[in-house]
């Protein structure tokens, strides 16, 4: 056998299946529902058809577009809280732990969550937030409330805690990636020339942090934004986010046309704010080399 | 080789792959793929028909008629599926339900005869499409130890005093006790105009700051009340207060003055059912005195047949209503509405918004 023929074989041997994937069920699905988006319905069913009522539909119906909203909403500031739980976080590990063996444990512990069930730890918030939870029950018997608060489950800010920390490893592994890769001679060259703590961590470490936070920012906007689990637990009666509208269409509303049709609307949106935080992570980069 | 040769074998593998893909999914003989409610074919009263028949059950529970549609509509394969009345007639006229041969049925004969006649079970040109199973109402209910009035009304859902402490099921039937409070007893919920359905929606929006959450499932309702996170809320007839009095909670049913929903649930046969053998020795004996019985006494709603009185106390018989087959005429028994997809649509909204 040839050369040039072994190496034709060994591409098509380790390309070909991803080949198929990706156009095949990936972007042949993708293509399925994108024309169904266009599909008239006829409950309990609908028809192929080329129309764009479902999209009109979509623009001028309030319900959707305060579910978008919601969405957006919920999901930004799931990452804020995220944020800013995570990055101080981060920031102590790799900056204030000297062990290595300490490092390590914590690194660990920030990934242990991702080991559970996604649902397990959405619920979770309910036993926690709860009337008769364990933040109640510690409020009751330390004497600070007399009577259980109810504010703590049931609303958005119980969604917005539960998506935080559901978030939060996506958030702050590329953080501690983007952290861990600055060299410390830059934050000592910055201090020998005279930059107290406060600049040298504005001016060097989180300028350097910028392709991270943008990147952990990104993973957990997408992961929140789409989230259906946590506003059935923990949400309380105005919680629907776009996904539960999704499944609805797809499930009791038998409208698959309108549930295509805010998919890659979704798909859209997603695809502006990949391709912006593409290019804000490319501005933010700094050549420490 | 020839190209052409090579081809046909191509071709010939494929076949023979899609072949045999297809033997995999389908059932296996004596084996029934079933998609109904926790309660229908629990092993605690199933096993020995099981055992005896060499039928095997393969349930696959959902928690709302709208699931039964999606998945059957999305083209999900099962033998028997266990819907309500007004879902029943949905699934027939998506053209994925097998008329039912009543020459093969043992006990429908023995059934409540209003429950044969129900519009969703017999058509009518008399083309039966379902067999009776059980039924029951949708009442509220609450704490005694914490609401200190005795409540006869649907109208505590809209109670100020109440607030952040009532619940609603995730169901469009919430449309209906609405619409009736609205505009009383004698409006036809399952035909209502735009211009009510916009008023009904209006109130639902209104009355979801009252609201601490809707729920879905059984056993997530008992916890919600179990746990004090709500005293006031709709509920499934029977089961529920039944769960929740056996745990301590002093929680109680009541019939709205403005009368409650009452549901009937029936078996029917999809179209891609295989084995039909297994098939109508299920009907039979869902429909027996003895399967009646199992599924009653399981889950506390009232069986299909009188003949359950065989197995139950007096007091289980006529908690049930089975010596009154007219109290579910009581109820507003639900059917196909006119326009279901509108129904949801206002639901939704309901759910969507702030």
């Amino acid at each position: 056998m040839s050369r040039r023929l072994r190496t034709a074989l060994d591409f098509f041997a380790v390309f070909s299946l991803p080949a198929l994937w990706w156009g095949g069920i990936v972007l042949g699905s993708l293509g399925v529902m994108a024309s169904m988006s266009f599909w008239t319905q006829e409950f309990p069913t609908f028809r192929p058809d080329f129309q764009f009522g479902n999209y009109e539909e979509l623009l001028t119906n309030n319900q959707y577009v305060v579910v978008i909203a919601r969405s957006v909403r919920i999901a930004l500031m799931s990452c804020l809280f995220s944020f800013l739980i995570g990055f101080p976080l981060v920031y102590f590990i790799v900056f204030k732990v000297e062990s290595r063996a300490v490092k390590l444990l914590l690194y660990m512990g920030m990934l242990i969550p991702l080991w559970v069930s996604y649902v397990l730890r959405s619920y979770t918030w309910k036993t926690i937030l709860g009337t008769e939870g364990v933040l109640n029950s510690a409020l009751l018997w330390l004497g600070i409330v007399d009577e259980p608060v109810m504010f703590f489950l049931y609303n958005q800010y119980a969604m917005v805690i539960t998506i935080g920390y559901i978030c939060m490893p996506l958030m702050m592994l590329p953080i501690y990636s983007s952290l861990d890769k600055i060299p410390r001679s830059l934050i000592e060259a910055s201090r020998d020339l005279g930059a107290n703590s406060f600049h040298t961590f504005l001016n060097v470490t989180l300028r350097l942090a910028i392709p991270g936070i943008i990147a952990g920012w990104t993973l957990a906007f997408c992961l929140a934004v789409g989230d259906f689990v946590s506003p059935i637990l923990v949400g309380g009666p105005s919680a629907n986010m776009i996904a539960n509208v999704v499944l609805t269409q797809y499930g009791m509303a038998l409208n698959w046309p309108l549930g295509a049709a805010i998919t890659v609307v979704l798909l859209v949106i997603f695809v502006i704010l990949l391709s912006a935080s593409n290019q804000a992570e490319r501005v933010g980069k700094v050549n420490i080399e | 080789m020839s190209r052409n040769t090579k081809l046909k074998q191509l071709a010939a593998a494929c076949a023979l792959g899609a072949a045999t893909s297809l033997a995999a999914v389908q059932a296996n003989a004596g084996e029934l793929s079933l998609l109904t409610w926790v309660s229908y074919a629990d092993e605690s009263f199933t096993a020995d028909w099981q055992e005896a028949t060499g039928c095997e059950l393969k349930p696959t529970l959902v928690g709302s008629n709208d699931e039964i549609i999606a998945k059957i509509a999305a083209g999900d394969r099962y033998d028997l599926v266990s819907p309500s009345v007004d879902t029943t007639t949905i699934l027939w006229k998506l053209g994925k339900i097998a008329p039912i041969d009543t020459g093969k049925l043992e006990h429908f004969q023995n059934l409540y005869e209003n429950l044969q006649n129900n519009p969703g079970i017999t058509l009518e040109d008399g083309t039966v499409i379902a067999q009776p199973n059980a039924w029951g109402s949708i009442p509220m209910m609450y704490r005694t130890d914490k609401v200190d009035e005795e409540l006869d009304s649907i109208a505590v859902i809209f109670d100020e005093k109440y607030a952040g402490r009532i619940s609603l099921w995730d169901d469009k039937s919430n449309i209906y006790p609405v619409a009736r409070y609205l505009f009383g007893t004698d409006v036809n919920v399952f035909d209502l105009s735009d211009e009510q359905l916009a008023e009904v929606q209006q109130k639902l929006i209104e009355q979801k700051k009252l609201l601490r959450t809707y729920w879905s499932q059984a056993g997530d309702h008992i916890n919600l009340a179990a746990n004090g996170e709500i005293w006031i809320s709709n509920t499934w007839g029977g089961y529920q207060v039944a769960e929740l009095q056996a745990k301590g909670i002093p929680m109680v049913e009541y019939l709205p003055k403005e009368l409650a929903d009452g549901w009937m649930d029936g078996w029917q046969i999809t179209t891609d059912a295989q084995d039909m053998e297994c098939v109508y020795q299920w009907l039979n004996f869902a429909a027996s005195p003895e399967g009646q019985c199992g599924m009653s006494l399981f889950s506390g709603f009232s069986a299909a047949s009188p003949l359950v009185e065989s197995c139950m106390s007096e007091e289980e018989f006529t908690g049930r209503h089975q010596h009154q087959p007219e109290y579910i005429d009581s109820l507003v028994l639900w059917r196909e509405p006119a326009r279901p997809a509108k129904m949801i649509e206002v639901w939704n909204a309901v759910k969507a918004a702030e």
